[in-house]
Order: C-alpha cells, then structure tokens, then sequence
C-alpha cells in the first residue's frame, strides 16, 4: 500500500508526499502518475532491500521444490505474494516467520476455504497474517439474518476457487474480537487483505451485490 | 457530620474527596496524588449496574464495570445483564407469553379455528429461542458499554479498601483498580435449603430452569414467592405436571385476597398444590426420577412421591460474601445480609454506595435499580441532589392469571389507617374475551382501596386479569399523580376492555353487595 504522509512546514500543509519522497500531484494526471509511481515503486523496494531480494530469490527456488499438489495453490498464492511484494508498508515483513510463503503454502492447500476462528491466535494466523485475502463473517446464532446470509457468502468464496478465504466469527464466543473490530450489528462482513480492512458491510446482500463485493477484494 | 465526606490528612480539613485536591491516607495502602484510575467503580452488570455506569459515562466520569458469573450448583452461567435479563423478568415472561399461546390455542378452536389434532409442546425450540434472544441481549448491552466508553472487565470484583477494588478472572489472574468512588450492585442469587438432604445435588433453582436444554418434566416447585408461582405456571401452561409445595402463605407480603386469587385460578387450571407441606429430604433413585418426602403440617404425616425435576424458589441471598465487606468496614443487615444503605444508597464507608437488590430494605425490581442508579450517577457526578423515590412502585406477578398492583395491599392499609378509615371498591368481572372461548372468570376482580371520606384519595389498586402489567401501568401514574376516587370515577373507560372495569368501580366491600359486573 502506498502511504501518504502529509508534511507540514511552517504551518502550511504541503501536498501529500510519499513515502519514498517524491511528491504526487493531483488532479487529471494522477491515474498515469499513480500507475508510473507503482512501477517505480516496485523498483525502489526491490533496489532498497537486497535482503528481500534475497528472500524472493529463495522464495521462487523453493516454489520449485514442491509437490505438485501444492502447485496447484501456487498461481493465487504467487500474484498474491506480488501484491504485497508491491504493496507492502514493511518491507521486512515478508521476512517474518509467521508470513513468509514457502511455510505457509502447504498450510494453504490443506486448510479450508471457509473456516471458524478458534481463538484470537488463530485469528492473528489465519486471517491478519493470510496471504490471501479474507472475509470475515461476523454472525451469531440468534440473529436471522446472519444464516440468511452465510450459505449466500460460501456461495460467493466458493465462486472464487480458492482465491479468497473466509473466517466465520461467533460473536457470541469471541466477543472481545467482534468489539475490537467495531462490530456493532450482525451480520457485519469485512474484507481484510494484508492484515487491513479493505471494505465491509453489514446486513444482508443478494448473490451479484456479493459477488462483486468479493471480486472488488480478490482484485477483478 | 455528614458521612459523605472525609478527613483529608493533608490539609486536615474536612471535605469531600471532588474538592481536596491532594489526599493522603494514612491507613490505606496507597497514596494518592490526585488521580484514581476511574472516577467510578461498578461491581455487578445487571439492571441497576449498567444504568448506573453508562449513565456516569454520559456525564464525562471515566468509569469501569466488573461482571462476573459464578456457576450456579449445576453449572449453569451466563452474559452480561444480570438477573433480570439472563434468569429473571426476560426469559420469565417469554415463557409465560409460551404458556399463555397455549392457552390461546385452545380457545382459538371456540373462535373458529381449525386445528387437526392433539398441540403439544417442544421444550426445546422455546428454550433455544429465549436462549438465543438473552444471548442477543447481552450482545446488545457489551455494544452499549463500548459506545458510551464503560471499561468492562469480566473479573469478579471485591474490595481491598475503600478506592480499591481487586478483580479476579476466571482463570484466577488478579487485576488492581482504584476509583473515587465505589458502587455495589451484585445483586442476588436463590437460596439452596441446604439443612434438606439431597437438596443441593439434585435440585435446582430459577438459575438453572430457563437455561435447560431439555424438558424439565414432571417438576415440584418449592415455595410460594412469585418466583415460584411464576415458573410453576408456565411450566403448567406448556402441559408439564407441577406441583407447588407450599410452607404457609402465597405471595408474602402481597394483597392475600389477591394472592388467593392467583393461586385459585392456578389450582383450576392445572397447577396441583400441596399446602402447608414442608419437604424433608430429596434421593435419587435408580432410575433417575427424584424422589420428595415431605411433612404434611396438617397431618403430621409424611407424604412421598417421585418426580423428574425439583425446582427450589424458597428465597434469595445477596451477593454479598466475597465482596471482602467486613474488611472495608460495609456494614450489612445481620438477618438478611443486604448492605445497609441510606436514602442516597450511602453504605456505612462514605465513597461506597450500594442499590438494587443488594440494598435493605429495597424492593427487588429491575426499574427500580435503573433509576436509582442513574440517580446515583447524577448525584455522585454532582448534576442533582434528587434521590430515588421508592414509594408508589407498581409492579405486576406473570402467574397464568396475571396480578398487578400499585400501592397498599387492604391489610397494610387497615393496619396504616384503621379499619374505619379506609373504603374498598371492589368488582368481579369477566374479561369479553373469556365469554366466547368458555373460560372460567371467577378470579378477574379489581379491587380499589381508598381512604373513607374527604376526595377518597387511593391508598392502594389491584388488578388481576389478563394483560395485568399493561393495564397496571398506565394507573400507576394516576397514582403518583396522588389519584382519588373522583378522579377515578371521572375518567371514562374505554370499551371494550377490562382496564374501564377499574373506572367503573363502585361497590364497595362495606356495603355487602354483590360486586360482580353484569353486563355493558
């Protein structure tokens, strides 16, 4: 993700500079200057940490060495390891244990497309820490709605071949988790990628309003 | 001197701690320097609780609540709300208004419905929905807590000295919170006969009743509260055999011509009663049905019989053992172990309050609680200086024939006022909707008692019927408004309901006439 930070000096405030230093400019121009700061982007990272670079070498020599059945997992898991190779705000973070892809890929092909969170570690592991995107379905066994909703949303995942998750949340069970997460009525759903809320919403949508809120997540 | 202030030892004056700026205790564990981590500590997270600490919050306090649910002897537990929203009034009424559907099903057959075939009831299902919708209750109420900015901690909270409060969680993991002020609210839990033998192991308690999976069965119900008369109802209305043990009166401290009234009604639709009996022990036999053995005071002879659940109404005890009361120095009532409290809900420790049913003397009611919390909050946020007013409470039993009441039953009032100084009004009358289904009104009465002469102010009204609650209330506030006979009389009813059956009243119980109602 590209951060903005927003200078100001001597009391003014100065355009939105990010993070790397150079300045973006508004306006008509901003589509191919965002699109030209992306790939620029992607260089700098890749320039500024050989580290990573290192990492992603080992990362692609060790993609090679699995079975063909993890394989199989490999094209989502790939684009979305370039994803956040791209839009990652630590570097480093694809170093850290918990997130580097080669130990969690066969992790990936045996665990579910639809799971319950178990605990707030699991929560940390399977959803803030998901190489792929993730649903959260916050539901609760007295409200109606929510098992109007849940079939219609495995639906949805289901549709996404693997590429997107989805953690069901009982509020009831976790309720520390559900206020931490703002959860005020449910159903309430929210989309995470890279451990961020991307969007969400709360009650109930038809099957296409579904659709295209998962594909806005996977990136369509 | 007013117990609501305190030496400060460092400008040795006398003031209240909100005006000392710095203060020292010489007998405590901590020094202070002008900060406690909450403006307002609450120990219990039931009706009265919550008001109270939402309401500080409102006010700007930085306030915390402490919730915490010891098991009940079968293990039973449950959220946030307290008794009244997890075993108490909520799922009370629901399953009464089940009861009552039941009812309702049966005289709908007189109304033209057609129903194939014998209505029979599932436990389960009802018992899951009233589960699920306190279950959402308590959601509701952690959503609140988090709006209004109310820490909640699940520890159960005790005192170590008076702006010191200890939390334990479940796990056994101590946390420390100091406060300007304290607030207890724990309200109370049901009495175990404990001198019974097999009491404990194999009875339970309105704790545990609404939270069966399965059907309690064949149950006996010991005692003559509402609570029990409430529950042996409902459990009557869904077609399950129950009796009621009773030691000696229905309805302590109610109308005890009312209180006949409610138990008659129960008696003719179903509910057996054992009266003046006294259960002696409790044993499980082989094949899991208990088995009661009780003293027949009338006889004097022992009865036995067997049955699949036993449910024990026989009283409530405050939450007041593991508060570490003594040490603080919160004095209790010896009999009832209630936490003494003044007209402002001050304990005997002036930062320390206490209010709903923990305090003496108090009427065990959810609103009552609410609005004396959120009084209390007010008070202690120094918005107001108005204090609860526990008089004129209305308040309504949920037996199948529902009681409503406001004010003094006769036999308060005779004692109050003298047998010649008051006059009762009094009508049978039968609800229109019992004419086409068939049913048995020989126990709708109102009763009026009035003060003799003058404007005839009224000292006290009764209700039972159907949908008591509901007609109760809006009388109620005629009553705080100081109603009067005249007033009553000038109001015109409106029809047809059994409420304007109150407004025509004018029989009165002096005169020996007959008080049933005939016609329009």
């Amino acid at each position: 993700m590209i951060f903005w930070v927003t200078l100001a000096r001597n009391g003014s405030s100065f355009p939105p500079v990010c993070g790397c230093g150079r300045f973006i400019m508004g306006g008509h121009r901003r589509v191919e200057r965002e699109k030209e700061e992306r790939q620029s982007h992607t260089e700098v990272i890749r320039r500024k940490s050989s580290t990573q670079f290192m990492a992603h070498r080992l990362l692609v020599r060790r993609i090679w060495t699995l079975s063909v059945k993890d394989l199989r997992c490999l094209p989502a898991s790939l684009s979305s390891f370039s994803t956040s190779l791209r839009s990652s705000t630590t570097p480093l973070s694809l170093l850290s244990p918990k997130r580097t892809l080669p130990r969690s890929l066969p992790h990936t092909s045996r665990r579910e497309v639809s799971f319950n969170v178990q605990d707030h570690e699991d929560f940390t592991e399977r959803v803030i820490n998901s190489e792929l995107p993730v649903l959260i379905d916050f539901h609760a066994q007295w409200c109606g709605p929510c098992k109007i909703l849940g079939p219609r949303l495995e639906k949805a995942v289901a549709k996404q071949k693997g590429k997107v998750h989805m953690a069901k949340v009982d509020i009831d069970d976790h309720t520390d988790l559900a206020i931490e997460y703002g959860v005020s009525a449910v159903p309430t759903v929210i989309a995470m990628r890279g451990g961020d809320v991307i969007d969400q919403f709360v009650g109930i949508k038809d099957d296409e309003a579904l659709d295209s809120f998962v594909s806005k997540l996977v990136g369509q | 001197m007013s117990n609501l202030g305190h030496t400060c030892w460092l400008c040795l004056l006398w003031s209240h701690y909100q005006h000392c700026p710095i203060e020292i205790e010489w007998h405590g564990i901590w020094f202070v320097t002008g900060t406690f981590d909450y403006d307002l500590v609450v120990i219990g997270g039931g009706s009265g609780g919550l008001a109270c600490s939402k309401e500080a919050a409102q006010l700007g306090q930085k306030v915390a609540v402490l919730d915490y649910v010891e098991p009940s002897v079968k293990g039973t537990k449950w959220g946030i709300g307290g008794t009244c929203v997890n075993v108490g009034c909520i799922p009370k009424k629901l399953m009464h208004q089940a009861a009552l559907l039941g009812t309702a099903l049966k005289d709908a057959q007189k109304y033209g419905w057609q129903i194939p075939g014998p209505i029979s009831h599932d436990w389960s299902t009802m018992a899951e929905a009233v589960q699920n919708h306190v279950r959402s209750l308590n959601w509701g109420h952690r959503v609140q807590l988090q709006d209004k900015e109310v820490k909640y901690l699940n520890v159960k909270g005790s005192l170590l000295d008076e702006h010191t409060v200890k939390g334990l969680t479940r796990t056994g993991k101590e946390t420390m919170l100091t406060a300007k002020n304290i607030v207890i609210a724990t309200g109370g839990r049901p009495k175990y006969p404990t001198h019974i033998p097999g009491a404990v192991e194999h009875g339970i308690t309105s704790d545990d009743i609404f939270w069966l999976k399965e059907s309690p069965g064949k149950t006996l119900v010991v005692g003559a509260s509402y609570v029990a008369l409430e529950c042996a109802g409902f459990l009557t209305g869904i077609g399950l055999e129950t009796t009621v043990m009773v030691r000696s009166i229905p309805l302590r401290g109610f109308d005890q011509q009312m209180a006949g009234l409610v138990t008659d009604y129960m008696e003719a639709y179903g509910t057996k009663f054992s009266w003046r009996s006294v259960p002696k022990s409790v044993d499980k036999l082989s094949s899991g049905v208990l088995q009661v053995t009780w003293t027949d005071e009338q006889t004097g002879k022992d009865q036995r019989d067997t049955f699949d659940s036993v449910l024990w109404a026989v009283g409530r005890a405050p939450e007041t053992k593991t508060l570490g009361l003594e040490k603080v120095g919160v004095k209790l009532n010896k009999e009832s172990g209630k936490i003494l409290v003044a007209a402002d809900e001050s304990t005997s420790v002036p930062n320390i309050y206490a209010f709903g049913d923990i305090g003496e003397g108090r009427p065990e009611l959810t609103p009552t609680a609410i609005k004396a919390g959120k009084l209390l909050a007010r008070r202690l946020a120094g918005r107001t200086n108005e204090l609860m007013n526990y008089d004129n409470v209305a308040t309504t039993v949920f037996t199948p024939l529902e009681y409503g009441c406001v004010g003094l039953s006769e036999e308060e009032a005779e004692s109050r006022h003298g047998k010649d100084s008051i006059e009762v009004y009094h009508a049978f009358y039968k609800p229109l909707e019992f004419t086409v289904a068939e049913r048995d009104a020989s126990q709708c009465y109102i009763k009026v008692v009035c003060k003799r002469g003058g404007d005839q102010r009224i000292l006290g009204l009764h209700f039972t019927g159907p949908n008591a609650g509901e007609v109760t209330q809006g009388f109620a506030m005629g009553f705080q408004c100081g109603a009067t006979l005249t007033h009553l009389k000038e109001t015109v009813g409106i029809h047809p309901t059994c409420a304007e059956e109150l407004t025509k009243v004018n029989v009165s119980k002096r005169s020996g006439l007959d008080a049933t109602v005939t016609g329009c």
